[in-house]
């Protein structure tokens, strides 16, 4: 689980910086920031088939099983959202949008980090 | 996929500009602040009644500004408005958290100027009516 949230982590940040260059370059957001905005969502979802997995098995319930789930949650809807935007706003701003998302997620893999410390290990 | 926009004299067909970054920020902050006011509130209401009211109309602020800023410029004196009382309520309650921290045994959207969420909640409003009024002083800009 560890790996995986150090994946997560990987790809919030290769999609914050490529997001932020794309800002500062004035480009709108093409399909390999999309494609990476792509991956993030894809990175969440197995982490939340993981931990739910392992909540299912009982291995290590979640003490604080509603925010998890909800961290989860959004996590990916802001994934899936962030390109969205992407998609429809075709400008500078759009990239700008999917950096604030990808931002957004990495504070809230934090946040799980702190909330679950042993439940990640 | 999908084909591309077609572009209009502007050169660009739905772009809001910045107005879109506000709105997915606002957006993001309307959604986790209902979800924290909401599981704050149904687990034990009691245990601190003053921060969790207080985080449940920080959520209705921000969903509040989402609607107002989504629809269009036609309403920027509401928007404004909003965001006036938004800043009102992050520096009263950020100020009254500090000094009666008695009131907040547990966390709220707004505490400490909104700390928890990197200080964003006291910039935001800020930052949102200098684009109001830039806006509407010179013409939407891009």
């Amino acid at each position: 689980m560890t790996v995986l949230g150090i994946v997560v982590a990987a790809v919030c940040a290769l999609v914050a910086l490529l997001g932020l260059y794309y800002t500062v370059r004035d480009l709108s957001a093409d399909l390999v920031l999309l494609g990476a905005t792509a991956l993030l969502a894809l990175v969440w979802l197995v982490l939340g088939i993981a931990l739910g997995l392992r909540d299912l098995g009982g291995g290590h319930p979640a003490p604080e099983r509603v925010t998890l789930y909800g961290y989860l949650l959004t996590a990916l809807l802001m994934a899936v959202g962030g390109g969205w935007v992407g998609i429809f706003e075709r400008s500078r701003w759009g990239s700008l949008v999917i950096t604030v998302c990808a931002v957004v997620s990495a504070v809230l893999l934090m946040r799980t980090h702190q909330i679950w410390p042993g439940g990640f290990a | 996929m999908s084909a591309p926009a077609p572009t209009t004299d502007a050169g660009r067909r739905t772009g809001r500009g910045f107005e879109t970054v506000l709105i997915a920020v606002y957006g993001i902050f309307a959604l986790s602040a209902t979800a924290r006011s909401l599981v704050q509130v149904m687990r034990d209401f009691d245990f601190a009644p003053v921060a969790y009211s207080l985080s449940l109309l920080a959520a209705a602020t921000y969903i509040a500004v989402t609607i107002s800023l989504v629809g269009r410029g036609r309403r920027a004196s509401l928007t404004r408005l909003l965001c006036l009382l938004e800043l009102a309520g992050v520096v009263i309650v950020g100020t009254l958290s500090l000094v009666r921290p008695e009131l907040f045994p547990d966390g709220t959207v707004w505490g400490a100027y909104g700390l928890d969420y990197g200080l964003v909640p006291l910039l935001l409003p800020l930052i949102a009516l200098l684009y109001l009024s830039r806006t509407t002083s010179k013409g939407p800009q891009d």
